[in-house]
């Protein structure tokens, strides 16, 4: 095993395979402190968040991580490859620059029901970002989300001086049995918090200004094929396994979705439209 | 703007009962959306397998403390069931390298569907292997000692060393599947290093793979450098015979089979689609590929050795088949029936499709690789060498079998805890997205 | 074991058994299980269990009376002097053949039990210690303080009584002999064989009986195309007795052994 042990003989077999064991052994070591140490490096930096939407995001089936372009149609199929932050992407930044969002003549869509002010730029996770004349964004739950969690039981919301990311974690929602992280729209530092009856949630003073801060986030015309798909996905994810379908063509969500639906598992469908895996 | 809900359609009767998610206790820790059987219905399953497990360590417990006489092995059967069982088991679980090597180096990224269920199984069949092996050594405290003072020239140390270190591979490979676990990841120091770790698996699956070349090889050099035996002694390349290579092919052929079948057997067992069917027949591709490969090789080796290497020793090899119950028909079986056939199924794409005809195959792919263990196991130790010696026959004591279904026992244990409480099939979700959307367009068409 | 001393004249220590001679009464398995401590079979064994580092064979020439011919053949380790088998295939390096000696040694204290070299021996002379070693009460008396008795779960056989040889090398070292010379010593069974069929001596050393018996046409070995070169030769002028050395018959032709 070691050259001083009685018995050891120098020659090519020896060589050979302790030089072959102690190789792989130095390989998984290394591998395992490379990971330790990159993981620690992580923890420093802070990016603990980014880290653990890639992770959600990766752990989303197929059919919710497709690229917003394939929704608003300029693709067929195609995944998102930066977990859907279009700010890295150039293909993204290639389309808007040839085909820029339309915005539709009302202010305001009506889909099935739910008002989506056009003012706003709305993230995937059901949360919207308004840009306030004084410099600040208020961030707040579309009213998707918010007739999915009715009034919520508990609310977990960071301090004023929090620092939040885009993709991260904005705030917690705790409603029946479900317990679900939201998404933030943007980076920025907390300045204040609202709460479901206020209408906005944060009150964000956002890192990076101009459009390139909402580069990421749908708005105008991009909103209403997002939404059809997105009652799509609520139809199959209240589909509870012994049941029907629900919601067919027409239906309207009532006010507190939850409600409505006791028997379903209110946790994976939050997960489901929350982007929470 | 709220409207009364469209009432409900009365929902189609249902035959089987449908396991709930709320019916979990323990649902914090499954993954959300997962559908898993109730809290008591898991416990009423792991139940008599945890016995089995309790009786098997009992019968380990007895070759430990009063010594192996409690086997059936002696000094003519030095090797018994426990030898053929672990080989056995160390093929079958070769899949976890072989699906780590083909995903992560050669990127055939369908098989990320079935690669964390291939790693618990090899994780269960070699940790189960080398606790078998620990009972069977007479003196297991020296376990070391291959360590210490190795013996380059023996296969065994190889093994040994090979095992070792692959163990070490594979339960950090494990790692990441129980850190991804719904309670574990909210821990920020276990999300951030799956992330980093999972970063390098391609690392850990090259060194699995340079591993697992050597000890599945290895494992054949044990009875191929054999030169006391002319029945297992094979003439092959520098210091590997042949079996060194056999065996490397058998196993990386049979592993995807294994894989197949398990995976097969958890849909069936479970009532869950978890993969998609392609992935099941590219499995079985691989696997009848490499199986036509191995078949190949082997009866130029059998061919090899019938007409050289065993008359060079002065043992004429239709001798060996005139022991009974050991005929030729057990070399007919092995490569012809449990090789060439298997093969023959898992290639033709037509049967392919057919599970029927795809686990068949599987399955006796396995049987294949069992019976050549076995053969180059008992056989050879049954055998006579001297011409006043008898043939002899072994069968195994309860203690023995004990000890091993103890090891069968574990594996499933290990693995329905696995496949409850972390992601072993990542295809699940989107498989069971997509059978609510089918159901949901044929209650549109139903309703038009 | 394992000299530095490059000037010591070799010794291959061998043996010659004349099976004309072997009337199988056992004796030097008496004798030899006497002189190394081996333990007395323990409630349960059966003869495959049983350590018996020199075990006596009775064999037959496979004819029906009034043809049948009978012979008893001992065998015990045959240090085998070419790759030996057990040599190569221990893991941990516990067996080694002694360049001064040719004796292939077993070190119990290192062994594992694992059994390779069990399954690699092709004269099945290597036996695992599956009980503990227990002698009755009183039987303590008639250990032999030369040789260590060893534990449950490590492999032993004969080792052309190394007691004995270190007790040979103590005397001629005591007695001024060079250190660097072969010494002569009897083991047990030779001691003990009535007949006188067992020799023992140097094969190295072309003056002495057994070199020159090991070299007459009439002796050969077990095994001989397995090319272990063993240093264990039987004689007989027998022709079927030479014939046993060979392979085995084929199963159904009749060929029968019995107990050892």
């Amino acid at each position: 095993m070691l050259p001083w042990i009685y018995g050891f003989h120098w020659n090519a077999g020896h060589i050979i395979f302790l030089g072959a064991f102690y190789s792989v052994l130095t390989v998984v070591v290394v591998t395992l402190v490379a990971a330790a140490r990159r993981s620690r490096r992580a923890l420093l930096e802070h990016r603990v968040e980014e880290i653990g939407w890639h992770a959600d995001f990766h752990d989303l089936p197929a059919q919710d991580r497709v690229c917003r372009h394939v929704i608003s149609g300029e693709f067929q199929s195609r995944e998102c490859p930066h977990a859907f932050d279009c700010r890295e992407c150039e293909t993204h930044a290639k389309l808007i620059q040839r085909h820029p969002v339309a915005m539709p003549a009302e202010t305001e869509e009506d889909l099935f029901g739910m008002a989506f002010p056009l003012d706003r730029f709305y993230h995937r996770g059901h949360t919207w970002a308004h840009p306030e004349p004084d410099g600040t964004v208020t961030v707040g739950l579309d009213e998707l989300g918010q007739r999915l969690l009715g009034t919520p039981d508990a609310l977990d919301l960071p301090q004023p001086g929090a620092h939040v990311e885009a993709n991260g974690t904005a705030f917690r929602v705790h409603k029946r049995d479900a317990d679900v992280r939201v998404l933030s729209p943007v980076d920025g530092e907390v300045v204040e918090t609202g709460g479901a009856d206020r209408g906005w949630y944060l009150r964000v003073r956002p890192t990076a200004t101009g459009e390139p801060a909402f580069r990421h986030l749908l708005r105008g015309a991009e909103v209403r094929p997002w939404l059809m798909r997105e009652m799509e996905r609520l139809q199959l994810a209240l589909m509870a396994p012994d049941d029907a379908p629900t919601l067919a063509d027409g239906g309207v969500p009532v006010a507190d979705i939850a409600a409505s639906y006791p028997k379903a598992d209110w946790d994976a469908v939050c997960g489901e439209m929350f982007l929470e895996p | 703007m709220a409207s009364p809900p469209r009432p409900v359609r009365a929902a189609p009767e249902r035959k089987t009962p449908v396991d709930n998610p709320l019916d979990n206790m323990d649902r914090h820790f499954i993954a959300r959306g997962a559908v898993r059987c109730s809290t008591p219905k898991f416990l009423l399953w792991m139940a008599p397998w945890a016995a089995l497990l309790v009786f098997g360590l009992y019968s380990a417990a007895l070759c430990l403390i009063k010594g192996l006489n409690q086997t059936n092995m002696d000094n003519r059967f030095a090797f018994g069931l426990w030898i053929f069982l672990d080989l056995t088991v160390i093929a079958l679980g070769a899949g976890a390298f072989f699906t780590g090597f083909l995903l992560y180096i050669l990127k055939l990224d369908e098989l990320r569907s079935v690669i964390n269920s291939a790693v618990v199984i090899g994780l269960v069949c070699y940790s189960g292997a080398v606790c078998v092996l620990a009972v069977d050594v007479g003196q297991p405290l020296r376990a070391w000692f291959t360590f210490w003072y190795p013996n380059v020239h023996s296969m065994l140390t190889e093994v040994t060393f090979c095992i070792s270190c692959y163990l070490t591979v594979l339960a950090i490979e494990y790692v990441p599947i129980v850190l991804r676990n719904r309670k574990l990841r909210q821990v920020p120091s276990f999300l951030v290093f799956e992330f980093e770790l999972h970063k390098l698996i391609y690392v850990l699956a090259g060194v699995g793979t340079f591993l697992s070349f050597f000890h599945q090889g290895s494992l054949g050099g044990l009875y191929g450098v054999l030169r006391g035996r002319p029945f297992a002694f094979r003439e092959g390349l520098a210091v590997w015979p042949s079996t060194f290579f056999l065996f490397i092919i058998s196993a990386a052929a049979v592993g995807p089979s294994f894989i197949l079948l398990t995976t097969w057997l958890v849909q069936k067992i479970t009532r869950k689609r978890l993969v998609r069917p392609e992935v099941l027949q590219l499995l079985g591709r691989i696997s009848g590929s490499l199986l036509a490969v191995y078949v190949l090789a082997k009866s130029i080796d059998t061919l090899i050795w019938i007409n050289r290497t065993s008359p060079e020793t002065g043992f004429q090899a239709w001798q060996y088949y005139s022991w009974k119950p050991f005929g030729t028909w057990i070399l007919v079986a092995e490569i012809g029936v449990c090789g060439l056939l298997p093969a023959l199924m898992l290639l033709a794409p037509k049967l392919r499709r057919r599970t029927g005809w795809l686990v068949s195959g599987a399955f006796l792919a396995c049987a294949g690789v069992a019976l050549n263990r076995f053969v180059l196991t008992v056989q050879t130790l049954a055998l006579p060498t001297l011409s006043f010696d008898r043939f002899l026959s072994y069968t195994p004591s309860w203690q023995e079998t004990g000890t091993f279904l103890a090891v069968v026992a574990y594996g499933v244990l290990v693995y329905s805890f696995s496949f409850r409480y972390f992601q072993l099939f990542p295809q699940e979700r989107e498989l069971k997205l997509e059978a609510r959307q089918v159901e949901e367009e044929r209650e549109l068409v139903g309703r038009y | 074991m394992i000299s530095a001393n490059k000037q010591i004249r070799a010794a291959r220590y061998g043996m010659t058994i004349d099976v004309d001679r072997c009337n199988g009464c056992g004796a030097c398995m008496v004798a030899c299980s006497v002189e190394n401590n081996v333990p007395p079979a323990h409630e349960g064994a059966t003869d495959r269990k049983g350590l018996t580092w020199i075990r006596v064979y009775k064999v037959d020439n496979g004819e029906e009376y009034p043809n049948r011919r009978t012979a008893f053949v001992p065998v015990m380790c045959q240090h085998c002097g070419n790759e030996t088998p057990c040599v190569h295939v221990c893991p941990q390096q516990a067996v080694d053949v002694d360049p001064s000696t040719g004796v292939v040694g077993e070190m119990p204290q290192r062994c594992l039990g694992c059994r390779y070299c069990m399954a690699a021996c092709p004269y099945h002379a290597r036996y695992f210690n599956w009980w503990d070693p227990a002698w009755p009460a009183g039987m303590e008396k008639t250990l032999n303080p030369g040789v260590t008795p060893r534990m449950r779960g490590v492999v032993e056989k004969c080792n052309l009584c190394h007691g004995r040889w270190h007790a040979a090398k103590e005397q001629a070292a005591a007695a001024g002999k060079p250190d660097t010379e072969p010494v002569s010593y009897v083991p047990a069974c030779v001691e003990a064989c009535p007949t006188g069929a067992i020799h023992f001596g140097d094969l190295n050393d072309a003056s002495s009986a057994t070199a020159k018996e090991a070299a007459e046409p009439d002796s050969f070995r077990l095994l001989e195309k397995l090319n272990t070169q063993p240093k264990i030769y039987y004689r007989s002028k027998k022709d079927w007795v030479r014939g046993i050395a060979a392979a085995p018959r084929p199963g159904g032709a009749g060929k029968e052994n019995s107990r050892g």
